[in-house]
């Protein structure tokens, strides 16, 4: 199996900013030079480079990552921009391991760098500017309401459940120095069931808050890490991806998403059931996210989200701790989006702190890319990690 | 006033100008006419919306035909929304419903107009409103079908 032939041997990620005060590249120089204190290897045996794409500041240049290469004077026999939105983060995993696997690179650096905040160069091609627009629909807030009216009507929906989770968010966002400042107040469910409405029913508290910074990691065969004394590691032990889920149907149920099957995949290559998941750490963009994902991925049944929520402790010190860095919504949805990714690889390496995990026997880690029209999201990603032996 | 009775914007006074793609112009086309002409995929026999230039079902582009619906449906979701997008930002309350053709069995994204918060609900039936654009066009929205 190649994926779990490889290892992630170090981490690193910056402060979310709510606006950067420093330039893109910058950032990238910070991230590197931190992995290379981390592993102690040298700046030419990075022979890979694998960024995310989900950046709006290299959104301008086709030849991001031929740029960042040659700006961070990187020499490389493998260079990828991984393009599936949200998913990106923990796509750059997986085609990291598959070129250390195919031998098309030994070390893969990993790099996670947007300051759209700061400067956004984005134009979005799609559907919106003829469907869309003209309507005023905002984008991802008014998917989403449509999607959590719909889900209301189909199941009923018990806000406050959603409460529960944003509140939990808070709180591990609190406990992290690295989250934004800014969001970094403990909220409680009254705060969140009276923020103001963006787009019914989804509220302020719902939505995630766009921001700048920076995270990245070393990747390496197993067998070059234990070699090189590198005694933390995290094995990559199943991974799977579904795009446009429902994309050749003529009618999509909007809270069924491409995470079944993926999930499905990635536990089965796991080795693992889905009851076995000893903490989880879900992409959110919105609060409903998470919930839809406690379905998708079968903790619970569809329209038994809340229950769910209800009856299980989700903070980091519960039975299914979620998001402990915060999620994004509490933290800044920064770092093209990698921040639960670097928050999973943190706990299984046991520099938690504060927050620390007890049961850090494995990780899921999932991704959402890119909204598609009247449906959820273009791209579904789940990832599960564990420490490496 | 409370929410409920608060009426909602019917977004009339901001003009609209439509960026199209250039292969949708069948709908486009018929809306001069106010008439709802969708894709259909003679193939495997299903409507799909929105436009695109291939069948999605098949990835055969002759299997598409363009056919004229009623454009009456009913409301699969819908949003009210507090925080408009740039040019909408003076205009809120306003209310985007994603209506599902009958007949069709396809969704329309479009705002909803002619009718207050307290009516929305998911099954309403709905037919087209029509908002004429400079070009002799016209914006398929929807109204309650009362």
């Amino acid at each position: 199996m190649s994926l779990r032939d490889s290892a992630i041997v170090a981490y690193a990620e910056t402060k979310v900013m709510d606006i950067s005060d420093r330039d893109v590249w910058e950032l990238d120089a910070e991230i590197l030079e931190s992995l290379l204190d981390k592993t102690g290897i040298d700046k030419a045996e990075i022979d890979g480079l694998v960024l995310a794409g989900l950046t709006s500041t290299g959104a301008g240049n086709v030849f991001w990552a031929q740029t960042t290469a040659d700006q961070l004077g990187l020499e490389v026999d493998f260079c990828e921009q991984v393009h599936i939105g949200g998913c990106s983060a923990a796509g750059c995993v997986a085609r990291a391991a598959m070129a250390i696997d195919a031998g098309l690179c030994n070390i893969a650096f990993l790099l996670f760098a947007d300051t759209g905040r700061r400067e956004s160069n984005s134009v979005e091609r799609s559907y919106r500017r003829e469907w869309i627009e003209p309507y005023g629909l905002m984008g991802p807030p008014g998917a989403f309401g449509l999607l959590s009216k719909r889900y209301e009507s189909m199941f009923g929906l018990d806000y406050e459940m959603l409460g529960k989770l944003a509140v939990t968010q808070r709180d591990h966002a609190v406990m992290n120095e690295n989250a934004c400042e800014k969001l970094r107040k403990p909220i409680t469910i009254d705060d969140y069931m009276n923020s103001r409405m963006i787009a019914d029913p989804i509220r302020l508290l719902d939505c995630v808050m766009p921001a700048d910074g920076a995270a990245g990691l070393i990747m390496m065969s197993k067998e070059m890490a234990r070699k090189k004394g590198l005694h933390k590691r995290v094995i990559p032990i199943g991974y799977s991806e579904r795009t446009n889920y429902g994309g050749a149907m003529n009618l999509v149920d909007p809270t069924l998403s491409g995470h079944k099957a993926a999930g499905e995949k990635a536990l089965k290559q796991a080795g693992i059931g889905i009851k076995d998941v000893a903490s989880f750490h879900p992409y959110d963009d919105f609060i409903i996210a998470i919930l839809l994902q406690y379905e998708n991925f079968g903790f619970c049944k569809q329209g038994q989200g809340c229950d769910f929520i209800r009856d299980n402790d989700l903070s980091y010190k519960g039975n299914l701790p979620l998001n402990t860095g915060g999620g994004q919504i509490s933290a800044g949805q920064a770092a093209c989006s990698s921040h639960n990714l670097i928050e999973s690889v943190r706990q299984l390496m046991g520099e938690g702190g504060a927050r620390q995990i007890k049961n850090t026997k494995n990780v899921l880690n999932t991704g959402i890319g890119w909204i598609n029209y009247g449906r959820n999201w273009g791209t579904s990603a789940a990832l599960v990690l564990v420490p490496g032996e | 006033m409370s929410k409920e009775t608060r009426p909602l914007n019917d977004t009339m006074s901001l003009k609209r100008e439509i960026r199209t793609y250039g292969f949708a112009k069948p709908f486009w086309d018929g809306t001069r006419d106010r008439k709802v002409v969708i894709q259909y995929c003679k193939k495997s026999g299903k409507f799909q919306h929105f436009p695109r230039p291939t069948s999605i079902f098949t990835g055969r582009r002759g299997d598409i035909e363009w056919r004229e619906i009623s454009g009456k449906g009913e409301i699969f979701s819908y949003t009210v929304t507090y925080r408009g997008t740039d040019r909408f930002r003076a205009v809120e309350p306003y209310a985007v419903a994603c209506v599902t053709f009958e007949g069709a069995g396809v969704n329309h994204i479009a705002n909803m107009v002619n009718c207050t918060e307290d009516e929305l609900k998911v099954g309403m039936k709905v037919k087209p409103y029509w908002m004429p654009l400079a070009d002799g066009t016209n914006l398929l929205m929807f109204q309650p079908d009362r």
